[in-house]
């Protein structure tokens, strides 16, 4: 549009430059706030001690998860209760397995699916977003038609069905979590690329001559990372919970690998024994991750959305 | 407003289409089938099985036929592993269950949440105001899967009044149980947005015209707060019924009403697709068309909104 000029150069670089004086940061302020708030600050630490203890823990055990403890299966409620001696720490499941280990795998299950179906919705919501909200015109109603669509569909019957059509492992899992997670997410940041796209400073990087890959990566990115990071910490419980409610249902990792869902449903299958630990534990870690993760999420949210309250 | 109504249908009908041709085609490419077993078929057998089932035909013709059978005649085909029975009729056995229990925690949901929202929010900083609040927090950590066995645990096992499953034609009893595992959670959710959005509106300035001249708070509350309040709760109706919706699935399993979430999970265990399809697309139909009424309702509730 412009001949290339100097001084045009001179300016593109000024605009792109991060070098200024450091002021106060809107990351600064918001870190100030998440860590006055209480619950969210709880929360953080409780979930640490979860984690260390899903890091750490497997190697206090006596007993591996697949391993069946064969001199004492037969009598579960008599001799499979949780107890230091027998190396059982959270007693034994239904089929004489050691339900402590099963129960760190299972976490470990449910943290990962929480973190990896937040990250490739992160990834792929956000740069559909983008380009929807930035290119905008016919190709921005194309791609977010395709997200009305997707999202008019029930998203818990479409993660059956891939799991079902490709086969229970890891991999597909993870797949699966991340097609049907990034819609909402590809939402907000259409939304909100399209609110930047018309301010000054925007207007100000074109007319100083900054390429639009440029633009996108320096200046609308970097502006959207607090709705993107606040909408990501409320989807790691979403897909926790999604998940265990599939792997509840029989329909999740297939064994012997497990997750809290199908723990807590081959505990409530058992209840009627006597043998309560076996849903307690699961159940216990389950609530636990749940509620600090929706606590840092709001904390999250009051931190770098304060008008939003 | 018909513009905006055809246009919703304009996105709803493609909606529903692209429903039937993705997931049929899913179903499709997926290795194995109902009639792979361990002990292998004599070709010839399994030619006649898949001729009966019309599965020797090319995929676009086995599509057409069956999408061409949905529309024309609502009908999903037969069942590949129940040999007696179609798929419209374990639809026609197991959906009526569902969709009492289904509809009834919905209302609760949406009655009790609404109320508890409005009541929290008009005594603000009280006892039930923080009982709001704090259902509002539980209820996301105790979806319908985890109030199943604990309801369960209370009420059949230690305190033994209610009965741990079954149907029995829809006795009130055997309807307790799966109506509270599945509305608490929405109902703590509708509850919090009422409670934020009555909030909200109750310090806007058109409600302190109100009070200023003079109005009693009975009638602020009721005539002036309550419309605006619900809106936001509207919107939100639409994702509560696909919660229902997939939370009638674990219903069925874990109460064993025998509704349609029984039939759905053995189905994808035993690599039913007829069934598993027929009932996705049920559901999603369902879902497609209850999203449309809920904008529809909105835009007639909301005298902003004009599309």
């Amino acid at each position: 549009m412009f001949g290339k000029s100097e001084k045009a150069a001179e300016l593109a670089a000024d605009i792109t430059d991060f070098k200024a004086v450091r002021g106060r940061s809107l990351f600064r302020d918001a870190m100030g706030r998440f860590l006055r708030n209480k619950a969210a600050m709880a929360s953080v630490v409780v979930l640490g001690l979860i984690v260390a203890f899903v890091i750490i823990g497997p190697h206090f055990a006596a007993w591996d998860n697949e391993e069946i403890d064969w001199t004492r299966m037969g009598d579960i409620l008599g001799q499979g209760a949780p107890s230091l001696e027998t190396g059982h720490f959270f007693g034994l499941d239904e089929l004489g397995r050691d339900l402590y280990s099963r129960t760190i795998q299972a976490t470990q299950t449910s943290l990962l699916v929480g973190l990896i179906g937040a990250a490739m919705a992160l990834l792929v919501g956000t740069a559909w977003g983008v380009i929807a909200g930035f290119y905008g015109g016919r190709l921005d109603s194309v791609m977010m038609r395709i997200v009305d669509i997707l999202l008019a569909i029930p998203l818990t019957l479409i993660l059956i069905l891939i799991l079902v059509v490709a086969g229970r492992n890891f991999v597909t899992l993870f797949i699966a979590l991340g097609a049907v997670s990034w819609l909402t997410m590809a939402r907000i940041v259409r939304g909100q690329t399209l609110a930047l796209k018309t301010r000054e400073f925007i207007e100000a990087a074109r007319a100083g001559g900054v390429s639009e890959g440029a633009i996108i990566f320096r200046h609308i990115l970097p502006n959207l990372i607090g709705v993107v990071i606040v909408y990501a910490s409320l989807l790691v419980p979403e897909m926790i919970l999604a998940e265990s409610f599939i792997s509840f249902l029989g329909l999740g990792i297939s064994e012997p690998m497990t997750s809290l869902g199908r723990l807590i449903a081959e505990g409530a299958g058992t209840m009627g024994y006597g043998t309560l630990w076996q849903l307690l534990f699961p159940l216990f870690f389950y609530v636990t991750i749940i509620i600090t993760m929706f606590f840092i999420g709001d904390g999250l949210r009051d931190a770098l959305d304060p008008k939003d309250r | 407003m018909l513009t905006y109504v055809i246009r919703r249908l304009l996105v709803a009908i493609p909606t529903i289409l692209l429903l039937v041709v993705a997931s049929f085609l899913m179903m499709h490419v997926a290795p194995g089938g109902p009639f792979t077993s361990e002990r292998p078929l004599p070709p010839e057998v399994l030619a006649n099985i898949n001729a009966q089932y019309g599965l020797d035909q090319p995929l676009w013709k086995q599509l057409w036929d069956y999408f061409y059978n949905i529309v024309a005649h609502f009908d999903f085909g037969p069942s590949f592993v129940q040999k007696d029975r179609s798929v419209n009729d374990i639809i026609a056995q197991g959906f009526p269950i569902s969709l009492t229990y289904g509809s009834l925690a919905f209302l609760a949901a949406s009655i009790v949440g609404v109320g508890l929202g409005i009541a929290a929010a008009i005594r603000h900083n009280t006892w039930i105001d923080y009982f709001a609040v704090s259902l509002g927090i539980a209820a996301q950590a105790l979806p319908n899967f985890i109030m199943g066995p604990i309801l369960i645990l209370t009420f059949t096992l230690w305190l033994g009044l209610l009965p741990g499953g079954g149907w029995n034609g829809g006795q009130w009893q055997y309807l307790i149980m799966p109506v509270i595992a599945l509305s608490t959670s929405y109902m703590g959710s509708i509850a919090r947005i009422t409670r934020s959005s009555m909030l909200e509106v109750l310090n806007s300035n058109f409600i302190r015209t109100a009070r200023a001249k003079g109005l009693s708070h009975k009638a602020i509350v009721w005539r002036h707060a309550l419309k605006p309040t619900l809106l936001p709760v509207i919107s939100y109706l639409g994702p509560v019924f696909v919660y229902v919706l997939t939370g009638s699935v674990f219903v069925d399993l874990y109460f064993s009403t025998g509704g349609l979430g029984q039939s759905y999970v053995s189905s994808a265990l035993t690599r039913d697709y007829a069934v598993l399809l027929g009932v996705t697309i049920l559901y999603g139909a369902l879902t497609v068309i209850v999203n449309l009424l809920t904008d529809l309702a909105y835009a007639w509730f909301d005298p902003k909104i004009r599309y």
